[in-house]
């Protein structure tokens, strides 16, 4: 027993340096000045990296628009998720493998080819070099994700649980938020880290549809992956690095606050 | 600094979204000319400073390098807030993907385009003025260009190989330099020959990028110039299956002969210039490059660099190229735009421009048409000790060849030099 616990340990040390050292490397290497092999540690520190990014007069624009473009970006993929997804796993019906297809298809075409066509129709409909264009953007490899996540979480739930509290005469609404929602919850997380990793790395479609309109942090950041300063480039990962976290906490404290019921660790 | 790289030769991107922009856009329609744009090319320069007044312009330049974005956010955007009440946008994009959405739009006949002004050269020129993609000859209104800029010298009225016809406007130009690490490298070597030598006594300590890299590339093309005394006849050749016939055999042989004493033996290249700064940074390889003579200075100055570094020019020629500013045809401030490219070709404009501290690179204005005070000026700029003597710079100057010796050199030289050597 005891020694399953020390190699437990071991394991968990072994696995946290796999993960912890680069991150704590990435950190010292954005407030380095000096750094030489074969110093172990900078020989002198400077804020250059940090003062930098800082300076950059976009940076509080292009952070806002991130945010209430993937905030944006996260809603639209859940509401039209959620209907699909629950008929995709509990219906069936004619033509619903072409549906199927269909949906997923943004996933096998590159993304940038459909762009491209895209571009002329948002243009057409004046919706190129706009938020609400960027936006759509998004959706296209994002929502084939987030269908496919829900729709896993919907297979594993049954629907014999909503259709029991119907029979005892709830309202849908209340279905919704007391029986479907709660228990959906890994997915509908996993969902939304992922829709917010893959929107926030958007660069090509990005520039492309938002025509330089709409900058993003992906776009600020992105260019300087070709720069020669190594700590102007280690500071802005960490920055770009943070983003998905601070989402994934204010996710979590919305959902704690708005669901009736505290679902204990998943 | 390697604006050069983004604005310079990348058009594989391009070309491959070619087709998909045909396939989505057979029904796309072409727009009139907008008139009133036209008449600002007749109109006197008080018209187009008054219409600029009170307006924003949206500039679209390729955004990694912190110096070049410091120099526009504090330097040029509040000077022409203050004296012409224009409001200056910075917009990091890169400049293939500005040609190629400006090519969409036209597809679709989109008159009321996103960018303003646009920092460009060498390939994505050529495709824009080939496309139509260019405002119009804008160069010879702007007072600015007409006292100080000579339109006509072949090093700026050909942007590699393209004839720039006034439809954009030089901003500055950047040469190829070597740097090195003077702890080690005592003697460094001043010709492509001198190099070989020094690479077989310090084996390891040099390498280049590969070719696909912009700057590896120029580094392979420029030994061309040691190669042949005739320039003239180096500019006459536009055709890679020509150059290969030309200087096939000296150059590949060359370069088969250095590979064995890079770093790593050759089996491996950076595969770009970033990665090679890296090397250099870590004095695991004692050279490192650059197609800006200016681009250590901060970089020591910052401490990525090592103290000791210094810079090198071929002295049978090291190739320079200028880059240009222009307006898209369908920029929404065409007035504003001229206006704000008449500022950045001011003698004070282009003289904070050289200042270390902020971009340090080079300017474009002809040193003879600037005021006595404003030479002074120039002269009192210490552009640092990683900087050659602008005598040196212009010495060793050799125009940039046509834009066909870099797909030459990309195409051939994993063939000829990475598979041969192995």
């Amino acid at each position: 027993m005891k020694q399953e616990a020390a190699q437990h340990k071991l394991l968990l040390l072994a696995l946290s340096s796999c993960f912890v050292i680069p991150v704590l490397l990435l950190f010292l290497q954005s407030i380095a000045g000096e750094w030489r092999f074969p110093h172990l540690l900078p020989s002198s520190f400077s804020y250059y990296g940090w003062e930098s990014i800082f300076q950059d007069a976009s940076l509080v624009s292009a952070l806002w628009t991130t945010w209430s473009l993937t905030l944006t970006v996260i809603l639209l993929n859940l509401l039209l998720a959620f209907p699909a997804a629950k008929q995709l796993a509990f219906s069936s019906f004619r033509g619903k493998e072409m549906i199927e297809t269909v949906l997923f298809l943004p996933i096998f075409i590159p993304a940038l080819a459909l762009a491209m066509g895209l571009h002329l129709t948002l243009l057409r409909i004046g919706l190129a070099s706009t938020f609400w264009g960027v936006v759509l953007i998004h959706m296209l490899p994002t929502l084939p994700y987030t269908i496919r996540i829900v729709r896993a979480g919907f297979e594993r739930l049954g629907s014999q649980q909503e259709s029991q509290a119907q029979t005892l005469g709830a309202s849908q609404v209340h279905v919704f938020f007391h029986i479907t929602l709660p228990q959906l919850l890994p997915s509908v997380r996993a969902a939304i880290f992922l829709v917010t990793v893959i929107s926030l790395s958007q660069y090509a479609l990005t520039t492309m549809i938002g025509g330089g309109e709409v900058v993003t942090l992906a776009l600020l950041y992105f260019p300087f992956a070709e720069s020669a300063s190594t700590q102007v480039m280690a500071a802005f990962s960490i920055l770009f690095a943070l983003l998905p976290l601070t989402f994934l906490f204010l996710i979590e404290g919305l959902i704690r606050l708005c669901l009736p019921y505290r679902v204990s660790k998943i | 600094m390697m604006n050069e790289k983004r604005n310079g030769i990348n058009k594989g991107a391009f070309l491959v979204y070619l087709p998909a922009i045909f396939l989505f856009s057979a029904c796309a329609q072409e727009q009139d000319e907008d008139e009133s744009a036209d008449d600002l090319l007749e109109a006197g320069w008080e018209e187009v400073v008054a219409e600029a007044e009170g307006t924003d312009v949206r500039f679209h330049m390729w955004g990694g390098d912190e110096g070049t974005n410091t120099y526009i956010d504090e330097w040029v955007a509040p000077r022409l807030a203050e004296e012409y009440d224009i409001y200056l946008e910075r917009v990091p994009l890169d400049t293939e993907e500005v040609v190629q959405r400006l090519y969409t739009e036209k597809q679709a006949g989109e008159g009321a385009g996103s960018t303003d002004v646009f920092w460009l050269n060498g390939e994505n020129f050529r495709l824009a003025k080939e496309e139509e993609l260019l405002w119009g000859a804008f160069a010879e209104r702007l007072p600015n260009v007409e006292e100080y800029v000579d339109m006509e010298d072949p090093d700026v009225a050909y942007d590699f190989g393209t004839a720039v016809e006034g439809l954009q406007v030089p901003w500055g130009n950047v040469q190829f330099t070597l740097f090195y690490n003077d702890e080690h490298v005592t003697d460094p070597p001043a010709t492509y020959e001198e190099l070989l030598a020094w690479a077989k006594e310090n084996p390891g300590r040099f390498t280049y990028p590969e070719p696909q890299d912009f700057t590896g590339n120029a580094f392979v093309r420029q030994l061309i110039y040691e190669l042949t005394p005739d320039t003239e006849e180096v500019l006459t050749i536009n055709d890679p299956n020509e150059a290969e016939e030309r200087y096939g055999e000296e150059v590949w042989s060359y370069f088969q002969e250095l590979s064995p004493h890079l770093w790593r033996e050759g089996e491996t290249y950076p595969s770009s210039l970033a990665e090679l700064d890296q090397l250099f940074a870590n004095e695991e390889v004692w050279m490192t490059m650059g197609y800006n003579e200016g681009r250590a200075e901060h970089l020591v100055q910052n401490e990525t660099f090592p103290q000791a570094t210094e810079s090198q020019l071929f002295e049978q020629g090291s190739i320079g190229n200028t880059h240009y500013l222009s307006i898209p045809y369908n920029a929404q401030n065409k007035a504003g735009a001229m206006a704000a490219i008449n500022f950045m070709l001011s003698p004070e404009a282009q003289i904070a421009k050289l200042d270390p501290a902020m971009w340090g690179e080079s300017m474009v204005l002809e040193p003879a048409s600037l005021s006595a005070e404003e030479q002074e000026e120039v002269e009192a700029i210490e552009r640092g000790d990683t900087v050659p003597d602008e005598k040196e710079l212009n010495e060793t100057f050799e125009p940039e060849m046509d834009a066909s010796f870099v797909d030459w050199v990309e195409q051939h030289w994993i063939d000829e030099v990475v598979r041969e050597s192995s």
